[in-house]
């Protein structure tokens, strides 16, 4: 899958915490495939994203929003504007 | 909140600053960045940068580096960044590592410790309240909390415990978080109020004694984390999802105000408050414009807008009270000025003898802010300058970039005084007799000056000054005092060594060791604690670690009293050499003749070193060191 698919703006904050090129936040890409992604940098994500769209997550959904296109259909979820 | 072009803008500018490798573009876009975007992508993303040109950090700006070790019961890792970036704001590298959740016992107990064997620079011991008094909530229940006393008593041994035991094994500065006071009970807010035993009470108890506990550890601060929940809301501090999920003790939205703070509480273990603050007159001290409005036309006093200015003159009186010198920088009439403070002192908190020295005139501010540092004997990084003028506020960031600015914001003169405390300059953890004296010592300096003008030699003035020197050690002085002249004292520096008080300590113990300060006073006034040497034997000789003098009272043979003193201690137990080291920094040429000067030879080396120390030699018992003839001295 491309990674037109991902908001710009996912994409990016994506890049900046796992510190990789906003062209490699694909979709299926996920916590096994990036070296960076452990459950701290996860915590991150989930703040840094809680804080960009205005959205609270579940704890108890967080640590099974594992790839890039279960965040995405979480936001989708929550309504957030991305 | 800027526009994502602007953002995304300033972030090619820092990308940019890298490939060049200018450190200081780099520092100076990120917090440009920074201020303007509360992105935790962009903090990630300056956090990053920032880790890529370290290095250069510490070459460029001088930043120093400092091995952080993160002692914690909570989750502390989303943080990381912010610290890390907020460091670099304040002109620290921070090489952090967390300790384990449960281990933090262990880790200050044990000498052979993660915490240990990391060797760091400086521990932050992040706690929360389960951790350091656990028993409380239960305690204060009841609304009458008969147990409370003595288990405050208790978790504060605990604590001191933990801490002294660190201490005796570590010289790392430790930085010590206290509680946040709780925001509901039980007891509802009526309760928690009133009885003294509630919850919120006791936490605020206990936090005060975890402050005067930290007095009492060397090198040790009390950052109070409750004040910056206070000041930004209890309410969302702390997001209670995140902590119950995550043991996360702060909420994200508060990342920057709680590793700003920190980083604010640790800073003073490390760097000297400034000294002096430069101020302007129209517009910044008064209201108006002297030279139009008239001495009857400038606005101050107990009436709107009048007051703004009062209450920035009552908070450099409060600054002055504390050791802070006030000086005047105006382009005005030296005359018009005058008539100012005179007819209008019913109206102003300051009057111009409050201020140590004025430079009135239509010159240069950076001139005279240049005689200034000249005349007090003061280095420009000890100056902050405030004036509402942007254009003069700029050429003294681009002349002067030592100084530090402050912009008086002129149309909403009622911001002054806090624009003013945001800035850490005067921050101090620790305030020595010394420091309040300092005002006093300036003004002498100034009569000082004016006797020296009236005398025909250098002896004859000096024989009438009535030098007093009395030497004591260095855990007398006060201890803090000693440390306050090995982190401040830059141009009479030999070495420029900075050590902690846990260092002065092992000198003062160590066989044939020294750890002495020197007091001086003449007849205009005590001067105080202004040198200091570290020396310990080392064979038959005795080797000089660290020596220096305030620079304002070198020239009066302090300096060779002081050096006399150590070899007279250092023939006493049993040494019969006495080693100098001089180790060449930006700002101590002035001594780097010191021991040439006193008959002192250069050892010359016969291995080459790669240590930029030189070493110098004299034998004690062919020459002797004698003090100058105009100084009597005291002491043992």
């Amino acid at each position: 899958m491309s990674n037109d698919l991902v908001p710009a703006s996912l994409r990016e904050l994506l890049a900046d915490i796992f510190e990789i090129t906003p062209e490699q936040i694909t979709p299926e890409l996920n916590m096994t495939a990036v070296e960076n992604w452990d459950s701290f940098r996860h915590l991150q994500v989930i703040l840094a994203i809680e804080g960009e769209y205005g959205v609270q997550f579940d704890p108890q959904r967080i640590p099974e929003l594992s790839s890039v296109n279960l965040l995405l259909e979480e936001l989708q979820k929550k309504g957030a504007t991305l | 909140m800027q526009s994502d072009s602007e953002r995304l803008e300033l972030r090619r500018c820092m990308k940019d600053a890298v490939v060049r490798q200018d450190a200081a573009a780099v520092v100076d876009f990120g917090r440009r960045l920074l201020a303007s975007s509360g992105k935790p992508a962009d903090v990630m993303f300056c956090a990053s940068t920032f880790a890529a040109i370290s290095a250069s950090l510490n070459s460029q700006l001088g930043a120093r580096s400092l091995k952080t070790y993160v002692v914690r019961s909570v989750t502390v890792e989303p943080l990381i960044p912010f610290l890390a970036t907020e460091a670099v704001l304040s002109n620290f590298v921070l090489d952090l590592q967390v300790g384990g959740y449960g281990s933090y016992v262990d880790e200050l107990l044990n000498s052979a410790s993660a915490l240990a064997a990391f060797h760091p620079d400086l521990v932050l011991i992040i706690l929360d309240q389960e951790e350091i008094a656990g028993r409380l909530p239960e305690l204060c229940a009841d609304g009458i909390g008969a147990e409370v006393d003595q288990e405050i008593d208790e978790c504060v041994a605990r604590m001191a415990q933990l801490l002294q035991s660190y201490r005796s094994s570590s010289s790392a500065r430790i930085l010590l978080q206290g509680l946040v006071v709780p925001d509901c009970t039980s007891l509802g807010d009526v309760g928690d109020a009133n009885l003294a035993n509630s919850l919120p009470n006791s936490i605020q108890r206990l936090n005060q004694r975890m402050a005067a506990l930290c007095g009492t550890i060397s090198d040790c601060v009390f950052f109070d984390v409750d004040r910056l929940a206070a000041r930004h809301g209890r309410v969302n501090w702390c997001d209670a999802r995140m902590y119950l999920a995550s043991r996360l003790p702060v909420s994200a939205q508060f990342f920057r105000e709680y590793s700003r703070g920190l980083v604010r509480s640790f800073s003073t273990l490390f760097r000297a408050s400034r000294k002096v603050l430069c101020t302007d007159l129209d517009n910044t001290l008064w209201g108006g414009i002297l030279g139009e409005d008239g001495a009857e036309g400038i606005a101050t006093g107990s009436a709107f807008p009048g007051n703004c200015y009062l209450e920035y003159q009552e908070y450099l009186k409060q600054l002055s009270a504390r050791g802070i010198l006030l000086a005047i920088v105006s382009k005005n009439n030296e005359a018009d000025v005058r008539e100012a403070f005179s007819l209008r002192s019913a109206d102003l908190a300051l009057g111009l003898d409050s201020f140590v020295a004025h430079k009135i005139s239509w010159n240069e501010k950076a001139t005279s802010i240049r005689e200034l540092a000249k005349e007090l004997s003061l280095g420009l990084d000890s100056f902050v300058f405030v004036d509402d003028n942007p254009v003069e506020c700029a050429a003294i960031r681009q002349q002067l970039p030592d100084v530090a600015v402050v912009e008086a914001p002129v149309l909403e003169p009622w911001r002054l005084v806090e624009v003013l405390s945001q800035q850490p300059f005067f921050d101090a953890a620790v305030v020595t007799d010394d420091d309040v004296n300092r005002v006093k010592e300036y003004k002498a300096q100034a009569q000082r000056a004016e006797l020296a003008n009236s005398v025909n030699s250098r002896d004859e003035f000096l024989a009438s000054l009535g030098i007093v020197c009395t030497f004591q050690s260095a855990l007398l002085a006060p201890l803090a005092r000693a440390v306050q002249l090995l982190a401040k004292t830059n141009q009479f520096n030999l070495t420029t060594r900075r050590r902690s008080a846990a260092e002065v300590e092992e000198f003062s113990s160590a066989v044939g060791g020294q750890a002495v300060v020197v007091r001086v006073r003449d007849r205009f006034g005590d001067a105080g604690v202004v040198g200091l040497a570290l020396a310990r034997n080392q064979g038959d000789a005795c080797v000089i670690d660290s020596l220096l003098l305030s620079c304002r009272v070198i020239g009066r043979g302090i300096e060779t009293a002081l050096l006399a003193y150590l070899g007279d201690q250092a023939l006493r137990t049993g040494a019969t050499r006495l080693v100098g080291e001089f180790i060449a920094s930006k700002k101590n040429t002035p001594c780097a003749e010191f021991y040439s000067e006193h008959g002192f030879t250069k050892i010359i080396s016969s291995q080459e070193t790669i240590s930029d120390s030189i070493f110098y030699e004299l034998d004690l018992t062919a020459s002797k060191l004698t003090t100058p003839k105009w100084i009597s001295v005291e002491g043992n």
